[in-house]
């Protein structure tokens, strides 16, 4: 067993292993590149207190702006270009005198390295040559660059991740075999595996172009827009509540619907930004358009008695600014709610000019009591409406009959009672036929908007109202039309912006290799990483506005890469070289989200639902999970939770009901909580909670018990073709004979526990609300359902690889 | 981004891969369960407890009816509270609307107890006997007045939510003594008190940024006293046991094919949660505990999910090792008929709470476990509703409110702190949440502005850019 000492003495190691990845100028000569190598030092150590903070900055001196660094200060400079022995700078972060230090002693930093004081040295004695920071310069397309091997690239992606690996001198992996390779992108596309039927047609299929074929028909699939959905709504903050204290329920579901609708019929992403952000000032707005904008509505909304509404209509301008330039700006901007932002330019005023064009909406700080909080529209319910009008229908044909019938007769009243009964159930449904949806608005005037000092509600800053604008380092708005919500969106997704088309390629990188270029997809500001392969993703980011925001255009280019197509196996060596995958000479390997393992586990069982959107459904849940926790009276819609039956038990993730404080237990154990604020970027833990969710949750054992039926009556007749069979379902590929003769031996060990053991048989097999095929034997039935089970429990079937 | 960590844990993974081949991994990870090993810089020093029991007591508990006598009040029955009192400070729209705002004296009777002599209100007999072990810190001051942003704020340093909970960030920073068991546990009760009290919300025990194996797990008074324990029916443990086993060689199997040492993880991760179905159901039996121990801490602790129960259990998981137990206890959001909700709620809590203190002063562990009782704001002493001589209510009041603290580390039999004679605002020693967060992580060995996370481009700490040690509520 290792103690955490030694754990700790090999992490140390991996520091220096590090280095290998940053081809740093180990080379004196080597031209430092300020980007990469300077301005992260400066950002680490100096912004706090020498950054675009004006409050915070000590000395009157900026390391952010080549001006300030090198102006002469009475006869100094803390950068001198050229001239390492006059810069100040270079003399405080080397002296151990407390009076001259840098960072100061008492700051509570680490002293900079030597590695890093030679750094700084070298690039002033080079000429301290300056650059902005990478995201604010619009992206250029570069050429592709040279490779070694060049049978290896299928398009551009390969040529950026090849000549890297050249550099590095690694080889790429092998590519994945077909079956994997199927499994891969279908999962990947869609969420769910591939069929046993798929993978044979794909084998079969000798043409060149077997392969984007299959792509062709998964980008296709209406499931596609579901799974490609997920991380959106966690993005937009969705949820089927409030998420302040009583939590009362809201419908959004239609705004969902949407999304999933959009991705299907591929709306190009900069539409699909204009809709959300601003679709309510098009001229001429569609419904859909004016749903559309639910997104930043979707924030949390409080219904606190005694709360104050001045207080929370801050919160809600906050939080749309802070999503807002989270997912297209990939910026912190939230970080200048209070102060200056201490590390990149957006000062506080310019933060509340952002906030202005958010802070027009006709809506109330305390709202959303039983429902909608204003402003929203109401969105009909088609299935609803049709059930009404169906009724409707049935009412006038038994009023028909009803007048033919006989005063007084026992059918007369009969006929009597049914129609009561048909008109309670219209009357019952009819509060349902429309759905409120929260939208955005503009109010006719302009509410004023201040900064507020210390971003306290109560305390703007009157002297000066602010007017909507851009923060001066991302550029200006076009002057030919008001400076408003739709101007803003158009911006983002205009070329001037330098942010939106990296941000966004980013984000799709990271849907399929599970970490972005930029691994802080939330973060494209000084103090973030810088990206792994920085020409690939301007070269994705100019080729998403080549192909106008084409988004299945772009996952077509990524999953038909060569860099998408390698083996996930990997080796000591490579583990080592390389642990996280940075450079890309593997393909991806990482657990699915909690939503891909439960759809993935009814999907091969047979019981998934095809249905697609409407309201939000409640699958299983352990009791009281709800009660305990809320109002537990019955006063909102949501205080006990009433689980569904039949089909919604069934229907993909997707459409689980999402109560806010009391996120679904199965989704938040694999990581997917988090729905109170936007989320862009993933973590991925490994835990025993995990393991005894997928071994004891009703829905995989259900889901084990339809899989072994599938196994035992379409499998075939002998027990190692229905093993078999099992085991493609689940994992697609074929066991090997030493996996298979495990299953055997498992099997014969269920088998004769529970041929000696009926009652065990039944209650195993009694597991959830479906019925079982009565027509099979109990025992061969409940010991098929353990290898099932154990098959869903395999790294294997969790894993996307 | 927690790139960081995963990119150590995955370092490791593979110096261990390197040096001793993929197949010896997976006995390797037995060890790798809850939160382990805490941060390798911590504790900063030598902590004064290693582990925290906190009895969060939800909705706001009365100050001047429990802890802070107020005898001065008498005489202003029904009289107005003054303006040079409430200086134009913001109150609740609750009683915002209200023509008056009579002051209540509290109908309690307050009485000096134990060498301390701390003033302590008749509804806390059992309290009292423990008095000489308690440090009372009168003059706690909140930022918010509603109870979500209030509990949030007290839970995670900031009112808005996505920030990590207190017991999260010491998980974070310590780990755990048990492999076996989470670091962070916490668990809800609701006695006699108002069944439409104030909820809860997961994320008040929730990991905001932090990994999610950081949050708190919840035990529970159900059947299952973690989501999910219990086998399904029909599989007995020997049939789990070799379910695992051939899960087990299935995985191994793949591991040495494929390489990924979150395979050897997951190995372990099963192994851990087996380990646990028979480890967590022993902790909740409470067969084992002689009765004079049950006795102490009341009838309801045969009950569970009360709060006699999870004090409890508290116990017995503090005592295995768990780094931080959170209670929360709803009820004290008592806005009208206070006197009779109040004598309920104490009635539910008093002797339990009373039996924590001294079960683990009698295992000797007392010195060692921080203990710490408090709401989310305190109560105002103007009347909301109806105010008679024997009836009241009281709305929100975030100015001044008592929290005490007990156990490893605390200054023991002291009162901090004064009020002014409305119970109304700080007169001397204001102690602000931060402070009590700072001074709650440097009992356990924390130095609550080193211990940080980089999310956002930014090192987030639980205290935000405030916070001070309060050294006084030092032994």
């Amino acid at each position: 067993m290792p103690d955490w000492a030694s754990m700790a003495s090999l992490i140390s190691l991996g520091s220096v292993c590090l280095c290998l990845l940053v081809p740093a100028a180990a080379d004196a000569d080597e031209a430092i590149d300020f980007s990469r190598e300077i301005r992260p030092i400066l950002a680490e150590h100096c912004l706090h207190c020498h950054g675009p903070d004006a409050k915070q900055r000590k000395a009157d001196l900026r390391l952010d702006e080549l001006a300030s660094a090198i102006a002469e200060r009475g006869g100094s400079q803390a950068i001198a270009p050229g001239k390492p022995e006059r810069s100040t700078l270079l003399e405080r972060v080397q002296s151990d005198d407390p009076d001259v230090q840098m960072p100061p002693a008492d700051a509570g930093q680490r002293r900079l390295t030597r590695g890093e004081i030679d750094l700084l040295r070298r690039w002033i004695a080079q000429g301290a040559k300056w650059s902005e920071h990478w995201s604010f310069v619009v992206p250029r397309r570069p050429s592709l660059p040279t490779v070694r091997d060049a049978t290896w690239p299928q398009n551009g992606i390969d040529y950026f991740i090849l000549s890297r690996l050249d550099r590095e001198g690694l080889r790429p992996s092998a590519p994945v075999e077909p079956v994997g390779l199927l499994r891969r992108v279908t999962q990947d596309l869609t969420g769910l595996p591939p069929t046993i039927a798929e993978v044979e047609n794909f084998l079969a299929d000798d043409a060149h172009d077997a392969y984007e074929k299959v792509v062709e028909r998964l980008l296709n699939s209406p499931r596609y827009g579901e799974h490609m959905a997920l991380a959106w709504l966690d993005a937009a903050r969705y949820a089927d509540t409030s998420g302040y204290q009583a939590d009362w329920e809201r419908f959004m579901w239609p705004w969902r619907d949407w999304v999933v609708g959009a991705n299907n019929t591929n709306l190009p992403f900069d539409q699909f930004t204009v809709e959300q952000l601003a679709g309510d000032l098009l001229p001429n707005a569609t419904p859909s358009q004016v749903l559309a904008t639910g997104f930043n509505r979707n924030h949390r909304i409080n219904d606190e008695g005694g709360s104050l509404d001045a207080e929370f209509e801050v919160e809600y301008v906050v939080d749309r600014v802070d999503t807002t330039s989270t997912v297209w700006l990939g910026l912190t901007a939230g970080c200048a709610r209070c102060h200056d932002h201490k590390y990149d330019p957006i000062s506080q005023k310019e933060y509340y000019r952002l906030f202005a064009f958010f802070n027009n909406v006709p809506e109330k700080g305390i709202d959303g009591r039983h429902g909608a909080a204003k402003p929203f529209i109401e969105v009909p319910n088609p299935a609803v409406q049709a059930r009404i009008a169906d009724l409707k229908r049935q009412l006038e044909t038994r009023h028909a009959t009803f007048a033919q019938l006989a005063e007084g007769s026992p059918e007369r009243k009969a006929a009597t009672k049914e129609i009561a009964e048909v008109a309670e159930a219209i009357k019952k449904l009819q509060p349902r036929a429309v759905t409120q949806v929260q939208v955005m608005q503009e109010l006719p005037g302009r509410r004023p908007t201040y900064l507020l000092n210390r971003g306290v509600y109560n305390q703007p800053d009157t002297s000066e109202q602010l007017t909507p604008g851009l923060p001066s380092s991302l550029g200006g708005l076009p002057h030919e039309r008001p400076a408003d919500r739709l101007a803003f969106a158009r911006w983002l997704v205009s070329e001037e912006n330098t942010l939106t088309a990296r941000v966004t390629a980013n984000r799709l990188w990271q849907h399929h290799f599970g970490a972005g270029l930029v691994r802080t997809p939330e973060d494209f500001g000084s103090r973030g990483e810088r990206p792994t392969h920085p020409e690939l993703l301007d070269w994705l980011a100019t080729e998403l506005v080549r192909v106008n925001w084409d988004m299945k255009a772009l996952h077509r280019l990524v999953v038909t890469s060569a860099t998408y197509r390698q083996s996930s196996h990997t080796t000591p060596e490579l583990l080592s070289r390389d642990p996280d995958n940075r450079l890309l000479s593997r393909g991806p390997r990482r657990r699915l989200t909690g939503a891909a393992i439960r759809d993935q586990a009814l999907f091969v069982s047979g019981l998934l639902s095809g249905t697609m959107g409407g309201p939000s459904v409640k699958p299983y849940q352990p009791a009281g999970l709800w009660e305990e926790l809320s109002f537990g009276t019955g006063k909102t819609s949501v205080d006990f939770y009433v689980q569904d039956h039949g089909e919604s038990l069934y229907r993909r993730s997707l459409y689980t009901f999402w109560k806010r404080t009391v996120a679904p237990p199965s989704m938040a154990v694999f990581d997917g909580g988090g729905r109170d604020m936007c989320r862009v970027n993933f973590e991925l833990t490994n835990t025993p909670l995990q393991a005894l969710t997928l071994q004891n949750d009703i829905t995989f054992v259900e889901a084990s018990r339809h899989l072994a039926r599938r196994m035992l009556q379409d499998g075939g007749t002998s027990a190692d073709d229905q093993l078999t069979y099992g085991w493609r379902t689940i994992l697609t590929r074929m066991p090997r004979p030493e996996e298979l003769a495990v299953l055997r031996r498992s099997l014969e060990r269920y088998r004769s526990v529970y041929r000696n053991n009926a009652a065990a048989a039944e209650q195993l097999l009694r597991v959830g609300e479906s019925a079982r095929d009565a027509q099979l034997d109990a025992a061969e039935h409940a010991a098929m359902t353990m290898v099932a089970h154990t098959l869903l429990n395999l790294d294997e079937a969790i894993v996307f690889e | 981004m927690n790139e960081q960590l995963n990119w150590e844990r995955r370092r490791f993974l593979a110096q261990s891969a390197s040096g001793l081949g993929v197949a010896a991994l997976s006995t390797l990870f037995a060890q790798d369960g809850f939160a382990a090993s805490g941060r390798p810089e911590l504790p900063h020093f030598t902590p004064r407890a290693k582990r925290a029991i906190y009895l969060f007591q939800s909705g706001g508990p009365s100050q001047m009816d429990l802890f802070d006598d107020k005898p001065a009040m008498k005489e202003y029955f029904d009289k107005d509270l003054p303006d040079s009192i409430r200086m134009g400070q913001r109150i609740t729209t609750m009683t915002s609307g209200q023509k008056r705002f009579p002051i209540a004296p509290s109908i309690f009777r307050f009485r000096q107890h134990g060498e301390s002599g701390a003033w302590l209100s008749e509804l806390l007999p059992h309290t009292a006997s423990v008095a000489d072990h308690i440090c009372f810190v009168k003059t706690v001051v909140t930022e918010a007045i509603n109870h979500d942003p209030a509990v949030t704020f007290f839970q995670t340093g900031s009112q808005i939510a996505g920030r990590p909970s207190m017991g999260a960030w010491a998980s974070y920073g310590l780990g755990t003594e048990n492999t076996d068991l989470p670091a962070f546990v916490a668990m809800t009760s609701l006695g006699t008190g108002n069944k439409n009290d104030q909820p809860l919300y997961d994320r008040l025990w929730g990991s905001g940024f932090l990994p999610t194996t950081h949050q708190g797990v919840k035990f529970r008074g159900a059947d299952d006293p973690v989501l999910y324990l219990k086998n399904p029916p029909g599989v007995a443990p020997e049939l789990k046991r070799a379910m695992l086993d051939d899960l087990g060689e299935l995985n191994r199997q793949r591991l040495g094919i494929v390489g990924d040492p979150e395979i050897a993880t997951r190995i372990a991760q099963y192994e851990l949660a087996f380990r646990m179905q028979t480890s967590i159901p022993k902790l909740t039996d409470y067969s084992t505990e002689p009765k004079h121990v049950l006795d102490m801490y009341g009838p309801d602790v045969a009950k569970p999910g009360t709060y006699a129960s999870n004090c409890l259990l508290a116990r017995r998981l503090s005592e295995s090792g768990v780094r931080f137990v959170q209670l929360f206890h709803r009820g004290w959001d008592q806005h009208n008929t206070l006197p009779k909700a109040l004598r309920g709620q104490c009635a539910d809590t008093d002797q339990p709470t009373t039996a924590l203190i001294k079960d683990l002063q009698q295992r000797g562990l007392l010195d060692e476990t921080l203990i710490v009782w408090g709401g989310e704001f305190g109560r105002t002493i103007y009347c909301q509703g109806e105010l008679s001589g024997t009836n009241y209510g009281r709305d929100h009041h975030p100015r001044c409110f008592t929290v005490w603290m007990a156990g490893g580390g605390i200054r023991p039999g002291m009162s901090w702190g004064r009020t002014d004679d409305f119970s109304y605002n700080v007169v001397e020693n204001p102690v602000p949440v931060y402070d009590l967060h700072a001074t709650m992580l440097h009992l356990m060995g924390i130095d609550h502005r080193r211990l940080t996370f980089r999310f956002q481009g930014r090192d987030h700490r639980l205290t935000d850019a405030h916070g001070n040690v309060v050294r006084e509520l030092l032994a």
